[in-house]
């Protein structure tokens, strides 16, 4: 049991780690993204506007979601792991 | 003298990345099971390359029994495998069915007179001078001793996950390296030339004409 609570604790601040990473990263490149938008269109609103905006729809977006497979894809490689080990 | 200290490190350090990869990744023997036993073992300084207690027992005790299958392999000789569980650590095979798989063993013997060979994943390095032996993981039977072991097609993925990581970093660092590190140095170094040219220049000013 105690192997089992070490391997989640250090496996959740690992992949916290790399969770809040490419969160940040991802939100980077999609501030540039905007940014870029809002250069090649046509500017009806100031460009932190559009940006702030752009962001506030990404933040509820599916692919901000998608990140959290950075948790989910662990998980079910550990349990497919353990099913071909010790079932298949 | 500092290219042959880069290139000792350099060989040392990636002879050690091979054997930890060469020790972790699984790896298939087609052996005949020859007999199964289980034996107490006092590990000591070889602690590194055994698993520990069974998952769910008490782990602190200073010995154990493990589980051992002998095997003879297709290609001639001897090799001894532990059967250990790996449980929740490293290696991350995550492996509670080692009763299970000493039971399928035990099933598995057969004489050299009617040989029956099974194809044995496992992990680890046999050594006879730490008594260390790799850590079997599942068993198979197979047709016969010219069987193939089939594609490590794990381990062909992992490899190629840690090479295009590697060869990630890398690229990143040599092009960080020419842009910031490499301007720097030479700017030192002209600097340097032009220094010593100018204390060059002053000598001869002393010398007779």
């Amino acid at each position: 049991m105690i192997g089992f609570i070490r391997l989640v604790v250090m496996g959740f601040v690992a992949l916290t780690v790399v969770y809040v990473c490419l969160s940040f990263y991802s939100r980077a490149v999609r501030r540039s993204k905007l940014r870029k938008k809002w250069y090649d269109g046509k500017q009806l609103v100031d460009r932190d506007t559009f940006v702030q905006r752009g962001l506030e729809r990404y933040d509820g977006s599916i692919r901000r979601k998608l990140i959290l497979g950075v948790y989910v894809v662990p998980m079910v490689v550990v349990a497919v792991i353990i099913y071909l080990t010790n079932f298949a | 003298m500092l290219t042959v200290i880069r290139w000792v490190f350099g060989i040392t350090f990636w002879v050690l990345v091979g054997a930890v990869f060469h020790y972790t990744l699984p790896q298939v023997d087609i052996v005949r099971v020859t007999d199964t036993y289980e034996k107490r073992q006092d590990i000591g300084e070889n602690a590194w390359f055994w698993a520990q207690a069974d998952i769910g027992t008490d782990g602190t005790l200073a010995n154990r029994d493990v589980f051992f299958i002998q095997t003879r392999r297709a290609k001639g000789d001897v090799m001894v495998y532990r059967n250990e569980d790996t449980g929740w650590s490293w290696p991350p095979y995550f492996k509670f069915d080692t009763s299970n798989l000493q039971a399928e063993a035990a099933d598995a013997r057969s004489t050299a007179d009617a040989p029956q060979y099974y194809a044995v994943k496992h992990y680890g390095w046999r050594n006879e001078f730490f008594t260390i032996f790799p850590n079997a993981i599942s068993l198979r039977p197979v047709e016969g001793p010219d069987a193939s072991k089939g594609i490590p097609y794990l381990n062909i993925f992992i490899l190629a996950l840690f090479g295009a990581v590697v060869y990630g970093i890398w690229v990143r660092w040599r092009r960080f390296r020419m842009a910031r590190i490499d301007p720097t140095l030479e700017a030192i170094e002209d600097d340097f030339a032009e220094k010593s040219s100018a204390v060059t220049r002053w000598l001869g000013t002393w010398r007779k004409k």
